[in-house]
């Protein structure tokens, strides 16, 4: 924790320097979010609902997957092109050489502060779809949004964690990594609109199922208490799987001089 | 861990017959191979490091050699964590390296002359916080020990500049700096004056040698300069092919198999030098490079001065790659070649 701290004032410190970035980054997010409104626009002029959907609420989910992706832009997405690079590079061996967790080290290394600008963004989209509901918000909703937002994000870092991880049997992964956001979008919208194969896919595969529409689920009483035990056991397995093959492929890996 | 209490009082690294083969996929050239093997993947055995033994005191400086593909860099990563060996033992202060015992780790470090860990575009001493927070050093000897670095490696304001300005050599010294910040006592150094010019390699020598003393550290170093080595180690031990070919003093290994000199000489005319000494390369026939032993330097300068048309003439000592290639290459050429 204190580690992660210390990293985390470092990164932060440094994006400082860079302001320009900032506003290159907030204009990305605009022009993600100004897109993703006109397609949604377009959609409700031919129908009020969508799979059970209605404007406002896909506006949450809107506004759900636009902070989701801040969080992963802000410390999953570095993290794991620093350690894909390190892999590459063989400067992965220095990572051993640490008195410290190595997975933790990998995690937490370099942070992009000024993708936190997606999360802001995405609350105020998340909020005007949450003010044109008819329901307000109870304070359970609240908790489930907040736990399912974890969970969520926890399970993107695994997901991401093991193609990386791949890495160390096999050294082209960019690709993988690239396909990974590529389906990402597809969390744009609420995973119950897709076919069921697919939709198992996005949701135990690509966890994006999980981590964009659970939470939007929660926001607007969608959610059971059956599919949040369902999805807090499923991180958790996840998280495990991932540490388990992380000590495997750290004891496999043999330096890329060697 | 209690690993059997192989290291005595005074011995930092013990390794007894260590070996290392790494498995490598070969195939023949071809799509259609390429395919096959995709499926059906051979493998052989390349031994890396061969059944190596040998005891480093605490507070020696060991100059590690060989010809690149030798092994030198195998044993380093072994010795520090990195590989697990696939025969022998290593004990590197009564631990065994690849259990990666937090308290282990903590009193190693490795530093690679081709690979940086400093953050690219953070400045040095952002890195050296990092480092801090990783090996958990208290705030107190963490300032004391960064502020005597950066002083006796002359880094001045160059830490606070981002790493990528800075020259190869200041970057350098920034990560030795970095690698040094938790004070280890075992110091496993991989080329680390690699493509740097003679003034900050020598700089660096004199800092490790200063360091050593201080903090009586053990210091294992590969290099491919003779200079470092000379500079630094009474100790040498050359591995070739994986095995470990000469363990002693560095004046018995430069008195027996660097004892010549490389002539290189400009003439007006081309003019056949064989007379002189050796000829080891006539490509451009009017610059020839002759190869003489190493007290004749003086006599055989003069007569060439005196009886050929000499433009220009230098004296270069043998690279040590060279050196060990022609000390040891044959014989253990011959050896390996023997039915195994």
């Amino acid at each position: 924790m204190r580690l992660f701290l210390i990293f985390l004032r470092i990164g932060v410190m440094n994006e400082f320097q860079y302001r320009i970035n900032l506003a290159v980054q907030l204009l990305q997010s605009l022009i993600a979010v100004g897109t993703g409104l006109v397609v949604l626009a377009l959609i409700f002029q031919q129908t009020t609902t969508l799979s059970g959907w209605t404007q406002p609420e896909l506006l949450v989910v809107m506004g759900v997957y636009t902070i989701v992706g801040g969080i992963v832009g802000f410390i999953i997405e570095p993290n794991m092109g620093q350690l894909m690079q390190d892999i590459r590079m063989g400067t992965f061996d220095y990572l051993l050489t640490k008195p410290a967790d190595s997975q933790l080290l990998v995690s937490v290394r370099q942070f992009r502060l000024w993708a936190l600008t997606d999360v802001v963004v995405g609350c105020i989209v998340g909020a005007w779809g949450l003010a044109s509901m008819s329901a307000t918000v109870r304070p359970v909703d609240a908790v489930g949004f907040v736990v399912f937002l974890g969970a969520g994000a926890v399970l993107i870092y695994c997901v991401w964690l093991l193609i990386t991880t791949g890495a160390f049997w096999f050294v082209r992964m960019e690709m993988v990594q690239e396909l990974f956001q590529g389906i990402y979008r597809a969390g744009q919208y609420p995973v119950s609109i897709y076919p069921t194969w697919l939709r198992t896919i996005l949701t135990f595969v690509l966890p994006i199922g999980f981590a964009v529409t659970f939470p939007s689920e929660a926001l607007t009483r969608r959610a059971t208490v059956t599919w949040a035990l369902v999805m807090i056991g499923f991180t958790v397995a996840l998280f495990v799987a991932t540490r388990l093959v992380w000590r495997i492929g750290t004891r496999r890996y043999s330096g890329a001089s060697a | 861990m209690d690993t059997g209490g192989t290291v005595s009082a005074g011995e930092s690294i013990v390794v007894d017959e260590l070996g290392k083969t790494f498995k490598v996929p070969v195939r023949e050239p071809g799509l259609r191979s390429a395919v096959t093997s995709l499926f059906n993947r051979k493998t052989k055995d390349v031994v890396a490091v061969d059944e190596v033994s040998f005891t480093i005191n605490a507070g020696e400086i060991v100059g590690f050699l060989g010809p690149n593909g030798a092994g030198k860099t195998t044993t380093l990563k072994m010795l520090s964590g990195l590989l697990h060996p696939s025969g022998g033992r290593a004990d590197v202060l009564g631990f065994t390296p690849f259990d990666r015992d937090k308290d282990f780790l903590r009193q190693i470090t490795l530093v690679m002359g081709n690979r940086n860990q400093l953050q690219w575009d953070l400045p040095a001493v952002d890195s050296f916080e990092m480092s801090r927070a990783v090996y958990r050093i208290p705030r107190v000897d963490f300032v004391e020990q960064r502020d005597e670095l950066i002083e006796l490696l002359d880094l001045g304001e160059l830490v606070s500049k981002p790493v990528r300005n800075l020259s190869l050599g200041e970057r350098m010294k920034a990560e030795i700096a970095n690698s040094l910040l938790h004070r280890p006592s075992v110091l496993f150094l991989d080329e680390p004056t690699l493509g740097l010019d003679v003034t900050m390699q020598r700089r660096i020598r004199s800092f490790l040698a200063d360091y050593n003393k201080r903090h009586n550290a053990t210091v294992l170093l590969t290099s491919h300069y003779m200079a470092d080595v000379e500079a630094l180690c009474r100790r040498v031990m050359v591995i070739n092919n994986g095995s470990l070919v000469f363990d002693g003093d560095l004046e018995a290994l430069s008195d027996k198999f660097a004892d010549h000199k490389t002539l290189v000489v400009t003439l007006s005319e081309p003019v056949d030098l064989s007379d002189y000494g050796e000829v080891v390369d006539d490509s451009s026939p009017s610059r020839p490079t002759i190869r003489i032993g190493g007290d004749q330097a003086a006599s055989v300068t003069s007569r060439l001065l005196a009886e050929q048309p000499v433009l220009d003439l230098t004296i270069e000592q043998p690279p040590i790659d060279d050196v060990i290639e022609q000390a040891f290459g044959v014989e253990v050429e011959a050896e390996s070649e023997a039915p195994a």
